[in-house]
């Protein structure tokens, strides 16, 4: 479950990206956030692997307080939520399945298994065919679905897709969500943030954030989003 | 230790920059502990050879060397006392010339070299050069010590040249260390810096390693294994360089040493000295390895 309480987050700057934002997502639960570039979606991503600290407010992951977390266990937590990064963060000089590899390695995932983790996640994510390419090789749609099989083999509990279909055409976007949903029913929460309100339907729950504030929240899937969503 | 090759691979003339400063650094450190070995043997030789002896009056009576002996002994500052005869000085006499007929006296009107011509001697070992005053004091007290034609005691004395080579060795060691520390820092730098900048260019890459997970143990370990392949290569070169150096001046150290080192150096002593420059190596390459990392988690 993940908790956030009154979160304000602002930069050296000046400028509030996140201002007393209060969300609450349970365990399984497939929840877009959406909102215009600058609305703080990827500063929720950077908070809840504590790549950042919020200036006030709490974030609770399963019960535990990030505030509190000491950096030795940053990498547990890291374990825990996975990022699938906007500009994906692909390793340019090793191949899709060296990349997933380190990962694997990163959690002690038992040495005889991994190439065999690795055919499963490929063929999970569509990319049987390219395990010996590098990320050049790739298109945006396949560098994404890299990144997913990436995220994806640390098992974690909470999956962040930032702008997961931001760079794609409409077809490989869809596909890309679909394969979310697919991770979704296999029980990881599932957070992903857009721009893009084509595929809210989707989700389980809708949150629009802008200006670093949440305006709108709905439970329900919602086909065309500005017509159904509930103002707080 | 494959991301470490990889990273070899990736900068090869850094890696040879580093393994070549490494090199040079174990070849001097190597070559210092040869010759520390070296002069701390021919110390010791000379330090066991009698240091002093004294040329024995033929009309010296047994009774009268017995007490100089024993007078030698009550100091507490001899190590050892060895007296030698007339016919044990002729049987030395004739071991050192071999069978030369010119210095035997065979072929001279002189007539043949006897124990007659030759003086017995007490051979005095002393524990410390700076006991050599009160001893060799001892010596010139007593009757039983030949007098030279100018009506000096004969007594050698080699105090100087001990005390000397005593000197050279503890200044050839303290100019080895020296040297070895310069040239340790430089190593450490060179490596340091060679490691610092490896991990600068992958910054982006380690970062997206700690995004997902990775501790800093696993992101730095290819960049320690790094400096362990780096001096590995590089202490053994170091040693092979002075193994190559000892070889070849081997034939020309045992026509002035041999007898006082032992020559050629026994194989186990090159062993030993390739595990310690191994090992020495091994010490500088962690402590730069280990430099560079903690100076990237500080940033």
């Amino acid at each position: 479950m993940i908790e956030f309480k009154e979160v304000t987050k602002q930069f050296p700057a000046g400028n509030v990206v996140l201002e007393k934002v209060s969300f609450l997502i349970k365990p399984g639960e497939f929840v877009v956030i959406t909102g215009p570039s600058g609305s703080g979606k990827t500063t929720i991503a950077k908070l809840l692997i504590k790549e950042i600290e919020p200036t006030s407010g709490e974030i609770v992951i399963d019960s535990e307080n990030l505030g509190l977390l000491k950096a030795k266990h940053l990498p547990s937590l890291r374990k825990k939520v996975a990022v699938i990064f906007q500009d994906y963060k692909i390793i340019p000089d090793k191949t899709v399945a060296e990349n997933i590899s380190l990962a694997l390695q990163i959690i002690n995932f038992p040495k005889t298994q991994i190439l065999e983790r690795i055919t499963h996640l490929l063929g999970l994510v569509g990319l049987s065919e390219k395990e010996n390419l590098f990320p050049g090789q790739l298109s945006g749609g396949e560098l994404q679905r890299a990144a997913i099989a990436r995220a994806v083999a640390v098992e974690p509990s909470i999956l962040f897709a930032d702008e997961p279909t931001g760079n794609l055409d409409l077809a490989t976007a869809g596909e890309i969500m679909l394969l979310l949903k697919k991770i979704n029913q296999s029980g990881t929460t599932v957070i992903v943030s857009t721009h893009d309100l084509n595929f809210i339907d989707l989700a389980s729950r809708h949150l629009h954030l802008l200006k670093g504030k949440i305006v709108a929240e709905d439970t329900e899937s919602i086909e065309k989003p500005p017509k159904k969503v509930k103002k707080k | 230790m494959n991301p470490a090759l990889k990273n070899i691979r990736r900068s090869p003339y850094q890696a040879i920059a580093a393994v070549l400063v490494l090199s040079l650094n174990l070849f001097v450190i190597s070559l210092f502990t040869l010759v520390t070995l070296a002069s701390q043997s021919i110390l010791v030789y000379f330090e066991t050879r009698p240091q002093i002896i004294a040329y024995l009056k033929d009309t010296a009576p047994e009774s009268l060397v017995n007490e100089t002996i024993t007078n030698l002994n009550s100091t507490g500052l001899v190590k050892s006392i060895k007296y030698v005869s007339k016919n044990d000085a002729l049987k030395i006499y004739k071991e050192s010339v071999g069978n030369d007929p010119l210095l035997l006296g065979t072929v001279t009107q002189l007539g043949e070299v006897t124990a007659d011509i030759l003086p017995a001697s007490l051979e005095v070992s002393v524990r410390s050069s700076s006991d050599f005053d009160h001893v060799a004091k001892v010596l010139e007290e007593s009757d039983i010590v030949s007098l030279t034609p100018q009506g000096v005691k004969e007594i050698d004395f080699p105090k100087n040249i001990v005390s000397e080579l005593a000197a050279w060795t503890k200044a050839l060691r303290t100019a080895g260390v020296a040297l070895a520390v310069v040239l340790s820092v430089t190593s450490i730098n060179t490596i340091g810096t060679n490691v610092s900048l490896k991990i600068a260019s992958r910054k982006t890459e380690i970062d997206t390693l700690k995004l997902i997970g990775a501790k800093n143990s696993f992101v730095l370990k290819p960049y320690l294994w790094e400096t362990v392949i780096y001096s590995l290569i590089g202490g053994f070169f170091g040693w092979l360089f002075s193994f190559i150096v000892l070889l070849y001046s081997t034939p020309i150290l045992v026509t002035r040493l041999e007898g006082i080192i032992p020559l050629p150096v026994p194989p186990l002593t090159v062993f030993f000295l390739l595990l310690f420059i191994l090992s020495v190596s091994l010490l500088l390459g962690l402590f730069s390895g280990i430099f560079a990392v903690v100076r990237f988690l500080r940033r």
